[in-house]
């Protein structure tokens, strides 16, 4: 009796133990990330990309700003080999936020998503050339191959969808979230104003296309300019297109107690004596006094307190001359300061250079080049907290800073170059490509490339793996099958 | 009956005292039998009692016994009748009753001896009808020679398990058997969570490592990488035993450490002069390539040349740092920080039993002091466990661990500041003597500011170590309960429920001033908590029946059912108000939290059939459906089965009488596995959050992108292999060969980055493979009545392989085209010309490959262990060496080292040229480029094509430049081969013997001297080859020791 109590009792136990356990439906969902959000959220996350990568080192190698001590530098001696494809993935979050946009019915975020788009691929196509636009994240419907566009069809659909996503502001209804939007606080009038700004950009890199009937590069350029009321232009350092950095952890400055801008990166030579030969006050905000100087107690106002090293050199010189006291570094404020200046997508001073770049090639009337190079000088200046007037004056008057003191393409390009010291990632390198001004410096014996300044880089490696066909046909249209950092890409041509 | 003493026999050294007791118990009810009293003993043919044997009067099923201790019984029959003598491994023997005093003589059932192997879901088997692989270790090998770790004393002791131990303290060791990881570790049956440290070496009865997925075909996807299954010590019935062990081992020597140079001090290009630690200027970077030591200057008081140092005193008058002379202070830096460690582990246990059940009580403590100032860890268990038997058939088990593993702070090494690996050896100088750095604080800023030579890269090796503080508490209580119960004949119903249970605290102290890459610490604060449950529970029925003596049937159904669920929340700040106040209300700005949680659970139905022909002839067939909630759910169910046979030939033809044993082995299996590469949760895609900038929140989309019709992954794998026995055991062995195809595999494919993603997570349509062979060897060269000696050698290699590429594919996993070897290492190097020699540029510097090129295998050629046994009367002495041939291994330490200055092999008078200013360095063997150009394949690096034309390279280029740019990422020439021998252990014991312990309360007392990780033999310097990767890793020590076990 007992035994078959015991078995009776065994038997429902071990039931209700099982049947307790075995509901796996419940298991399924993930329960720390969600499968839809808002399209805000994105937007954050395409911000933080667009304007944060923008302080670049290696850029600052190649634009002769600065050296690099700890090896040879590709960037520096013009040998750099392979780029990168890292913006495809902010192109797909930007698609993601059109789709969470259309789910929720908040459509004026696809405009901002073209602007986004347009940015991303815009500076991609600049590296490479051809590149895959038009079937990015659609892996779901198959596509795990895209072919490549080729770079004019890029810059049409650029051109035109930034025209739409600036119209698509006017016309849209609903708002910009203002938490969410840490560039502009939900201001619709100022995205416009970016993202006109930008649109003259993008047709200033086209600068070569002038006679392409399909661009219609000078007519765009006149659309947006002549019409400020419809298609407004930023109009002071207010309307910059950057974002704010603070202490808050994960939103420091990119060079915050960055070792190697600390102790590995000096000035360049020629751009230091650039600025002292100009006699610019923006010299003492970008570089230290060297060592020597310091101990020799030389003010921070002394032009002679500052000396550059030769970035062509080899580098056994300039670490050499980097640890002989005789060389400036950044200036502290870029390493010890957590908001050292903010992350810079696209300045008001860089607008004015583009206006008086536009004015001196004929391509618009109105203004005089003059007063767009000036006005480009005062924001710049201000950029660096340059405020008094009689300084700036000053400066203006000098005759070599005049718009006539040489080719006034090459004055704005120098000015242009000195507004964008470690600043707008590398739109100074497609600039000087673009115009061959200022002219850097290849004359040491360091120097990688045959002495030449490369025009693109290579296609990442991977690609050739698993995209490998339509790499090739792309190469073999673009540069007869060679993938080389000294093809001419189509923009330049 | 037999399934009983089966379930219940723990080892063969147990199992003559198991088998008495059990027999006791079973049969002491049986005392009310009639007739005369018989008095017997039953022996083996060698004339050895054999206890526990069962007496049963043939026809009288009630009436029976046991044999004694002793091999003695007493039985009520009557002359004539028949008694049915059987013993387990024996031929069971009818005998007549003959008269009042027998003794029954019994055979062995085959020249083997039997051996019990636990096998997947803890089913119990003898080792003949096995159709796989498996290797078994005695625990009491494991409980002298004592690691921090228990799953590293099994280190060259198993063929296949293949464990990399890392030599830092409270690092896991990797362990791969058959040359996969993520080995399931399975604790009396029950899957662990894979916490190592948990389990005490003194608890461990023994460990059966079932080597690959056809062993563990039961245990379902955990099992498809194989399993180590761990028995744990049980009570035992007979008088309380009380056992004391005490193992103390010191770490005072280095067995690798990296050599330094210490000619040159800080600096580069061979200037230093100190100004404000900012690594600027004349500070030289923070390199290691400054001016030459001990350098003589008459001009100087101290007739040493002179600079400024960090240790300089201010000169009141000038308010300028007065220079120091420039000599090599700091020539025994490493030594100099390091100190003795110390591992010693305690355990005493108390074993007890009477009729009806039997318990054993653990304690263990297992505390180490590490080499680096202020770490230790401390690791205590508390173990009760027993058996029950409250009705005839009825068994019931059960245990229950509490684990606690404690440290204030523990190193935690990768490449970095936070390493004092990283300070003390690549970027201190020998004109830093780190004795003069212990006290950390700068003067006046306690709290606020280190004081170290240099203050923007670095981090004072002390400060590291008695401020940056990581603590770990870990809580874990695991256990299982069992209930086995014989409803009928041949009927056993089995109920086994087991848990694992953790909590996690740990936090992190990051004091003012504390140095990251690109950050400066404000006081970082934080603190994570983790809660991990998991139960697996079966229930079963099993039958079992004996159709004839030729044909025996063992059947076993079941259910099994798996729940996991682990909570994880993390609250961190990166600045506090009051330096040093570790608390998160003294936080500055808000503190970021946050959690996840991670759930899933299996259901599972299982079952096999084990026949067994004419005794020899064994074969098995299991099948088991596994319901998962980590697959989509039309996807979530799937089967795997397995066959396996063994045939004993030296049961089934006679063989010569030195050829004691021969057995044929070989199994299939098909296995499935639905967890995806990010584990639980793989197969969705969805949003995580990101930055989150201001107030603003943001999150990002999975840049992997999910394959709409995900499925299980399938892995086919099929061994075979034999087990021969010669000269009446004393040589045998064991050989297999196997192979495993993976197709279907759930795993990252790469896609296209222009694609919007970097890899698609699907079943990879190629197909991939595992193929490899074991051996061991094991000998009794000699055997007298006080010398043994025996030998054991481990051997096994194993390739991965691209079985089949994926449609449309050039290449496979790795780079491999169809049939390579997917251990490729694809590396950086510079470009060569068709002769090998280097090019160069213009101006004298190697030009660098576009793309990445094969520098060779990582996956060793052969893996070995041997070890040895020999004891002579009292004495014993056992030694063991272990290693691998073939494969690479990459150094991240010796790379940095050349990178840095701090290599001996960067002495030479291009360095003293270059500190003088002087270019006179010339690539070795090179050519300079002089026109045309290469190609290259963008895939594998090889040259495409080449119209390259070369003039001889005379550039000279400084040789610093060359060191720093060529040395500055991990190249081509920073692989090594890893070949090595390591002496792992070497252990002397004296046992006292009976008659000297006869009038002391002691029934047992040995005293051993120990040593471990004594000797290595390689060809890469400074570094331990044994180490996964070599990444900075702490020093490798040799361990020195005693042990001491008393029984009473």
């Amino acid at each position: 009796m007992k035994n078959i109590i015991f078995k009776i009792g065994m038997v429902v136990f071990l039931g209700i133990f099982v049947i307790g356990c075995s509901d796996l439906n419940e298991l399924h969902n993930d329960p720390n990330r969600s499968t839809t959000t808002k399209p805000q959220l994105i937007l954050t996350t395409l911000e933080v990309a667009a304007f944060s990568n923008n302080v670049s080192e290696n850029s600052t190698f190649t634009n002769r700003y600065m050296v690099y001590t700890e090896s040879s530098s590709p960037y520096q001696y013009y040998n750099w080999q392979t780029g990168s494809f890292d913006y495809y993935d902010d192109i797909k979050q930007s698609l993601k936020m059109e789709d969470e946009a259309t789910r929720t019915n908040d459509t004026i975020y696809n405009c901002l998503s073209k602007f986004f788009k347009s940015y991303f691929i815009i500076e991609m196509t600049q590296n490479f050339g051809d590149l895959p636009y038009l079937q990015i994240g659609k892996v779901d419907e198959g596509i795990t191959k895209p072919v490549y566009d080729t770079q004019k069809s890029i810059y049409l659909k650029v051109l035109n969808d930034l025209k739409s996503a600036s119209d698509g502001l006017v016309t849209s209804s609903g708002n910009i979230s203002s938490s969410n939007d840490i560039i502009y606080g939900g201001d619709k009038t100022k995205w416009r104003k970016l993202i006109d700004s930008y649109y003259l950009r993008v047709l200033m890199d086209l600068s070569k296309k002038t006679t392409d009937n399909d661009l219609q590069i000078i007519q765009r350029f006149n659309d947006i300019v002549s019409s400020p009321s419809k298609y407004p232009l930023m109009t002071s350092n207010d309307d910059n297109g950057v974002i704010q950095y603070s202490i808050q952890a994960g939103n420091h400055y990119p060079g915050y107690y960055n070792n190697d801008l600390e102790s590995e990166c000096y000035m360049e030579k020629t751009f230091v004596d650039r600025l002292k030969a100009l006699e610019d006050p923006r010299l003492f905000q970008m570089a230290s006094r060297t060592p020597n100087a310091v101990s020799n107690g030389l003010a921070k106002t002394d032009f002679n307190a500052y000396e550059g090293i030769l970035g062509s050199a080899p580098l056994g010189d300039v670490a050499v001359a980097a640890s002989s006291g005789n060389a400036s570094a950044i200036n502290s404020r870029y390493y010890l300061n957590v908001a050292a200046e903010p992350g810079v997508l696209m300045n008001y001073s860089e607008l004015e250079f583009i206006l008086a770049e536009a004015r001196e090639r004929g391509w618009i009337s109105s203004g005089t080049a003059e007063s767009y190079y000036e006005n480009g000088i005062r924001a710049s200046m201000a950029f660096y907290n340059i405020t008094d007037d009689a300084t700036v004056n000053n400066y203006i008057s000098q005759s070599n800073v005049s718009l006539t003191a040489g080719d006034p393409i090459e004055q704005i390009m120098i000015q242009k170059h000195i507004s964008m010291f470690f600043n707008t990632g590398w739109q100074i390198f497609f600039d000087q490509r673009r115009t061959g001004y200022p002219v850097y410096d290849v004359s040491g014996s360091g120097i990688g490339n045959n002495g030449k300044i490369p025009k693109r880089w290579m296609y990442p490696s991977s690609e050739y793996t698993y995209n490998s066909n339509n790499i090739n046909a792309a190469l073999s249209s673009q540069f007869g099958g060679k993938d080389d950092i000294n093809e001419v890409m189509w923009v330049l041509n | 009956m037999e399934i009983l003493l089966i379930n219940l026999q723990n080892s063969m050294l147990k199992r003559k005292r198991v088998l008495w007791i059990l027999s006791m118990i079973l049969y002491s009810s049986f005392s009310f039998a009639q007739g005369i009293a018989i008095h017997g003993k039953v022996t083996d043919n060698e004339g050895s009692a054999l206890p526990g044997a069962n007496i049963v009067v043939k026809g009288e099923k009630k009436t029976g016994t046991a044999t004694g201790i002793d091999g003695k019984f007493n039985i009520s029959a009557t002359i004539g009748d028949i008694l049915t003598v059987s013993y387990m491994g024996y031929e069971t023997k009818n005998v007549t009753v003959d008269g009042q005093n027998m003794v029954v003589t019994l055979s062995e059932t085959s020249n083997s001896t039997k051996e019990v192997v636990v096998t997947a879901l803890g089913i119990k088997k003898d080792k003949n009808t096995l159709g796989y692989a498996t290797q078994s270790v005695d625990g009491s090998t494991m409980a002298k020679a004592k690691e921090d770790n228990a799953l590293s004393q099994l280190t060259g002791k198993v063929a296949g398990l293949n464990i990399h131990n890392s030599t830092t303290l409270f690092a896991d060791p990797s362990i791969e058997l058959r040359g996969r990881s993520d080995v399931l570790i399975v604790l009396d049956g029950i899957p662990t969570d894979g916490d190592l440290w948990k389990i005490n070496a003194d608890n461990i009865e023994k460990v059966d490592v079932l080597k690959g997925s056809v062993a563990a075909a039961l245990f379902g996807s955990k099992g498809l990488r194989g399993a180590i299954m761990i028995t744990t010590k049980k009570g035992e019935k007979g008088k309380a035993h009380v056992s004391f062990n005490n193992s103390t081992m010191w770490q005072p020597s280095f067995l690798r450490v990296p050599k330094v140079q210490t000619e040159y001090g800080n600096g580069d290009n061979g200037k230093y002069a100190y100004v404000d630690g900012s690594g600027s200027g004349t500070e030289g970077g923070g390199w290691v390539w400054g001016p030459k030591l001990d350098q003589t200057d008459s001009s100087t008081s101290s007739g040493y040349m002179e600079t400024t140092q960090f240790n300089s005193p201010v000169d009141a008058s000038t308010g300028k740092l007065t220079p120091l002379p420039w000599v090599s202070r700091g020539k025994n830096n490493i030594k100099n920080f390091f100190r003795t460690g110390l591992l010693q582990s305690d355990n005493v246990s108390v074993d007890w039993g009477g009729e009806g059940g039997s318990y054993r009580i653990s304690l263990s403590n297992i505390y180490q002091y590490g080499i680096v100032p202020n770490t230790d860890l401390k690791n205590t268990s508390f173990m009760v466990g027993g058996t029950m038997n409250p009705l005839k058939g009825m068994d019931i088990s059960a245990s229950l661990t509490y684990n606690k593993q404690y440290t204030k702070n523990f190193p935690e090494l990768t490449y970095g500041p936070t390493n004092y690996f990283y300070n003390l050896i690549l970027w201190t100088g020998a004109d830093v003597d780190v004795r003069d750095l212990r006290n950390y604080w700068q003067s006046g800023k306690e709290g606020l500011q280190q004081r170290n030579y240099n203050t923007s890269w670095y981090n004072n090796p002390y400060f590291i170590a008695y401020e940056y503080l990581r603590s770990y508490d870990k809580n874990n209580t695991f256990g299982n309960a069992s209930v086995s119960y014989q409803f009928l004949p041949g009927l056993t119903g089995k109920f086994i429920t087991g848990i694992n249970n953790w909590s996690l605290f740990r936090d992190y102290k990051v004091p003012y001033s504390f140095m990251g890459y690109s950050s400066k610490s404000l006081g970082d604060y934080s603190m994570e908590n983790t809660n991990y449950f998991d139960i697996n529970t079966t229930a079963s029925l099993v039958y079992e029946k004996m159709f004839s003596p030729d044909f025996k049937l063992k059947a076993e159904g079941g259910y099994i059912n798996y729940y996991s669920n682990k909570r994880y929340s993390t609250s961190s700040t990166d600045g506090l108000t009051v330096p040093g106040f570790y608390s998160l209300s003294n936080s500055t700005n808000a503190v970021t939290t946050s959690s996840t949680l991670t759930k899933w659970g299996s259901n599972s139905v299982y079952g096999y059939l084990d026949f067994d022909i004419y005794k020899a002839c064994h074969l098995s067939i299991t099948g088991r459906n596994d319901k998962i909630s980590i697959l989509p759910t039309k996807n979530n169910s799937y089967f795997y089965p397995s066959a396996t046979g063994s045939v004993i030939l030296s049961d089934l033809v006679k063989l010569p009488e030195w050829f004691s044993y021969a057995k044929l082995r070989g199994g299939y299996m098909q296995g499935r596995t639905g967890m995806g590469p990010n584990g639980v949760y793989s197969f969705i895609t969805a949003y995580s959050s990101g930055t989150k900038w201001g107030n603003a929140t943001s999150v990002s989309y999975s840049n992997a992108s999910i394959g709409s019709d995900i499925k299980n992954q399938l892995e086919k794998s099929w061994e075979i292999g034999t087990e021969l026995k010669f000269l009446g055991n004393r040589i045998g062995i064991e050989a297999t060969y196997y192979s495993t195809l993976i197709s279907d595999a759930l795993m990252n494919v790469t896609l296209s980055e222009t694609t919007g993603y970097t890899s698609a997570i699907e079943n990879y349509q190629g197909e991939t493979g595992i193929k490899g062979w074991e051996v061991n060897l094991n000998c009794i060269p000699v055997r007298t009545e006080n010398f043994k000696w025996n030998t054991l050698l481990n051997m096994s290699h194993y390739r991965n392989y691209q079985v089949k590429l994926a449609p449309g594919e050039e290449y496979g996993i790795d780079l491999a085209k169809k049939g390579e070897r997917t251990d490729v290492i694809y590396a950086q190097d510079v470009q060569k010309n068709a002769d090998g020699q280097t090019v160069v540029g213009t101006n004298g510097m190697p030009l660098w490959n576009p793309y990445n090129t094969k520098r060779g295998y990582s996956d060793p050629n052969l893996i070995y262990g041997l070890t040895n046994n020999i004891s002579y009367k009292n004495w014993d002495l056992s030694f063991s060496f272990d290693g691998s041939l073939g494969g690479l291994i990459g150094s991240t330490t010796i790379q940095k080292m050349l990178w840095g200055g701090t290599s001996p092999q960067s002495v030479n008078k291009y360095r003293d040229d270059a500190c003088a200013g002087l270019s006179t360095y010339v690539v070795p063997n090179s050519v300079t480029l002089a026109g045309g150009s290469a190609t290259f394949n963008p895939t594998t690096g090889e040259i495409a094509s080449d119209s390259r034309t070369y003039t001889a390279n005379n550039t000279e280029i400084n040789y610093i430049a060359y060191m720093k740019t060529y040395n500055s990422g991990m190249d081509a020439w920073h692989y090594f081969k890893r070949d090595f021998i390591k002496l792992r252990e070497l252990m002397l014991t004296y046992k006292l013997d009976n008659k000297m312990l006869k009038k002391s309360p002691f029934t047992g007392v040995s005293v051993s001297l120990v040593g471990r990780n004594l000797w290595l033999a390689s060809k890469i310097k400074d570094i331990d080859p044994e180490t996964d990767d070599s990444n900075l890793q702490s020093p490798s020590m040799r361990s020195y020791g005693f042990n001491i076990n008393i029984q009473f």
